[in-house]
């Protein structure tokens, strides 16, 4: 008898329909698998057999195929286990065929019949509800992340009895549905604040600045200065993820089978990945494509710390990312584009040593401190909005019981912040102050003749570059939205000229 | 080795070589190489040799310099520049090359003694600095064209510095500085040594410190040397023209803690009390003035400007009406 149960492949971060059909027939007895399948999804055939026995439903001694289709699609993973089991059940007579009609199924299964959770399930319920599926069966650790997806009902299946029990009786299985949380807007807890980080006021501040604007933050200084410690805390002033941005990060976590139990993701992601990351891996690949670093730190925060250490060929790949939101890798199979909105915040040593300015300390010639600061490509950092410096704190700062502000008072600001923004670029392609191109500087941050005089000065004195220029209103823009004030005034220039990007003249100390 | 050597460019005019061979035989050979024991046969030159009618000094120090050093030396340089004194130095990184463009940014000749052929730019970062001053001075070596640098060449460089120059100025040295072998040697040669008092608990002081107390010349201001020189220091016409900067109470305030040494914006917000955003917008109001300069992120130091009675005065400024942010 045939039989065809409806499952999901996962490939990068998207899910493609699969029919998972089975035929047993009349021949000598084995058991065959076809459709293009990656190892681990032949095995299924061993683990569901033996699985359906240990349950007491041996499969009879007939000539048993399982195909999935369509064929030209790589089927990778062990979410096929359960549809496959389905599917045998259904052929076998034990489960009536109407019953598995609009029905999606993904699930690892053990040797003993319990069922295992897998990646990607929350792309697999959109795919269901995209293919007009009202009912998914999934693993009962899955069930929470696929639960998001409203007009899907989403049941968690913990063993093959329960699969079987559901099949048969599909009401019973309909009301052990998973109930679709509620979302409430910025609910997060972070373990860190900004409250415990003493002195450091202009690196806070620019921190501020960076997050209401979504600029890309540049921090140097000497070791062990608190750079870290900045951007670890630079979500907690961001404000709480909507729930189409959760979804967007939810997706990604779940191809990458790093969502812990909640369900959908909460926090903003904060991601730093070593500097000896290769570019595939920051940028996504692997043999089975996965999404990289970039894609992991979408609405969040991509920390590079040892900014000069970073391969060239790795930090060229931000590029594209960087002004577009998303990053698009071309493989032989394929065209994939991943999620990549991220904000980069990067640190790095003045010089080799660490210690450039303090001669006491450091005897970096100029030529090598040059040689140190050229190691990080122009293009890269002409796309640094705001740069600080964070040095150590001395000892007295350190152990004061300070009243700093903590990052929920920051956060008020930058969400108002936030608010101008979206009301002022209602009708724009983009959402924030640094998003904004060259010729929408001039329509959107006019400068009255003062604003407009102090720009001429500092253009000839500090020796900007163009993109410096319109870098520097873009971000007194910013400070503007911070202080609520529709007009930018002299003294947001000001500040924005004072937490200018790192320019020539510190790559050129001569 | 030599060939593979690829620093060496632009010494060649229409196929005629720019470099000359000045052999002690030569009239133009310097009169003050002449009467020296242990000088080279011969000098290469790329540009002038100095002047032996007009008075020269060396201005050497620490190659890892701080920004209190290069402002220092900047200012020696222009001003003796200024007053018509040939600069002398070695066109490495940090003091020399600073000592340099000090004389050259206020038209003064100046002139670069190299461990290398004079056609063999090094370090190679001072390119620019190297294709400027043949052209106001010159660019001298005893190696041959086209000899690369090495270590053993710089300590008999220095012999030569110090024969150029009719007083040696250490602006900063560490305890045991390239730049003490100079003065020693100008000590032999019977020539003047000052020195730029640092602080007592820098490193970069204490070669000039050991120097004072050996007995050498504190060189407190330009004028100092000028007098040594024996040339009086007169105001110009030119000091007319350097404008009045004023500053508005806040930004006094800023100036007045902001020295030659490097200062952190985090320790101008403590000793003030002035919030980042009001630091900032003080601080960039003064660097647009032309008062400090950023020498490192959030890193300010003051220019070469001057206060008379409470005023700043600048040659380099842009002027500003003061006014309360």
């Amino acid at each position: 008898m045939f039989s065809s149960v409806m499952s999901a492949a996962v490939l990068g971060m998207e899910a493609y329909p699969v029919q998972v059909e089975a035929d047993i027939s009349d021949g000598l007895p084995m058991f065959c698998m076809v459709g293009d399948l990656a190892p681990e999804v032949r095995e299924a055939a061993d683990r569901v057999r033996t699985a359906l026995r240990n349950i007491r439903i041996p499969l009879p001694p007939r000539r048993v195929t399982v195909n999935l289709s369509p064929a030209h699609i790589r089927k990778i993973g062990t979410r096929f286990d359960l549809p496959i089991a389905a599917s045998l059940l259904t052929a076998m007579g034990i489960i009536p065929p109407e019953h598995t009609g609009g029905i999606l199924i993904a699930g690892e299964v053990g040797l003993n019949g319990k069922v295992r959770p897998v990646n990607g399930i929350l792309q697999t319920v959109m795919l269901a509800r995209d293919q007009g599926c009202t009912w998914c069966l999934v693993p009962e650790e899955n069930a929470r992340e696929g639960a998001a997806v409203p007009e899907v009902a989403v049941t968690g299946v913990g063993t093959l009895k329960e699969l079987l029990e559901y099949l048969t009786y599909p009401e019973k299985g309909r009301k052990r549905a998973q109930s679709v949380p509620d979302w409430k807007e910025g609910e997060k807890i972070y373990p860190v604040d900004f409250r415990e980080i003493n002195g450091q006021e202009g690196a806070k501040r620019a921190a501020q600045i960076a997050a209401a604007g979504m600029h890309n933050l540049l921090m140097i200084g000497s070791p062990g200065a608190g750079k870290t410690m900045i951007a670890r805390r630079m979500p907690t002033i961001l404000p709480g993820l909507t729930m189409q941005e959760s979804l967007e990060i939810t997706r990604v976590y779940s191809a990458c089978g790093l969502l812990e139990e909640e369900g959908l993701v909460k926090n903003r992601p904060f991601r730093a990945p070593h500097h000896t990351i290769s570019a595939n891996a920051l940028a996504g690949g692997g043999r089975y494509i996965q999404p990289g670093e970039v894609s992991l730190a979408t609405r969040g925060i991509l920390f590079l710390d040892e900014l000069p250490e970073f391969s060239r060929r790795a930090l060229e790949t931000l590029r594209q990312p960087m002004e577009e939101g998303v990053i698009q890798i071309s493989r032989t199979d394929g065209k994939y584009v991943f999620p990549a909105h991220f904000q980069l915040v990067a640190a790095m040593n003045p010089c080799k040593c660490g210690y450039y300015p303090d001669r006491s300390r450091c005897r970096c010639l100029p030529g090598e401190i040059h040689r140190y600061l050229g190691r990080v490509s122009r293009p890269l950092l002409d796309r640094m909005d705001l740069c600080t410096e964070v040095s150590r704190v001395d000892y007295q700062n350190l152990v004061l019981e300070r009243k700093n502000e903590d990052s929920r008072s920051m956060r008020t600001k930058v969400e108002s912040a936030w608010k101008m923004q979206q009301a002022r670029y209602q009708n724009c392609p983009w959402q924030f102050n640094s998003q904004l191109n060259a010729a929408s500087v001039g329509e959107f941050c006019p400068l009255g003749n003062r604003e407009s005089r102090v720009m001429e000065i500092a253009f000839e004195k500090l020796e900007l570059s163009v993109r410096a220029y319109h870098r520097i209103i873009k971000t007194a823009r910013t400070i503007a939205d911070l202080e609520g004030e529709e007009r930018i005034r002299e003294e947001h220039l000001l500040e924005a000229l004072g937490f200018r990007g790192a320019d020539q003249k510190f790559w050129n100390p001569e | 080795m030599e060939d593979t050597y690829n620093n060496r460019r632009n010494t060649t005019v229409n196929g005629e070589s720019r470099i000359q061979y000045i052999p002690q035989e030569d009239v133009r050979y310097p009169a003050r190489l002449r009467v020296l024991p242990g000088m080279p046969k011969g000098i290469y030159v790329l540009g002038r040799l100095p002047d032996d009618n007009r008075p020269s000094v060396a201005i050497v120090g620490a190659r890892s310099s701080s920004a209190y050093g290069d402002g220092t030396a900047r200012l020696f340089a222009g001003e003796l520049a200024k007053a018509g004194v040939q600069i002398i130095s070695g066109m490495a990184w940090g003091i020399d090359g600073k000592a340099h463009e000090g004389a050259l940014e206020r038209g003064g000749d100046t002139y670069a003694v190299l461990g290398s052929g004079v056609d063999v730019c090094y370090p190679a970062g001072h390119r620019r600095l190297y294709e400027k001053i043949p052209k106001n001075g010159g660019v001298l070596s005893e190696q041959p064209p086209g000899m690369p640098p090495k270590p053993g060449h710089f300590p008999a460089r220095n012999r030569i510095i110090s024969g150029l120059a009719d007083l040696v100025l250490v602006v900063e040295a560490r305890e045991r500085s390239g730049s003490l072998i100079t003065a020693d040697l100008a000590l032999e040669q019977g020539k003047d040594v000052f020195a730029v008092p640092g602080r007592l608990d820098d490193e970069l002081s204490r070669g000039c410190l050991n120097l004072l107390k050996q007995g050498a010349g504190l060189a407190d201001r330009p004028e100092t040397i000028l007098e040594c020189l024996g040339i009086c220091p007169e105001l110009k016409a030119e000091e007319v023209n350097e404008k009045k900067i004023l500053l508005a109470k806040d930004e006094n305030i800023v100036y007045s803690l902001i020295r030659l040494q490097p200062v952190r914006l985090e320790e101008l917000t403590e000793n003030t009390g002035f919030s980042v955003q009001k630091m900032m917008t003080v601080l960039v109001g003064l660097q647009l003035k032309g008062c400090i300069r950023e020498v490192q992120k959030n890193y300010y130091v003051r220019t070469n400007s001057r206060i008379i009675d409470g005023e700043v005065f600048s040659d380099c400024g842009v002027t500003c009406e003061g006014k309360d942010h």
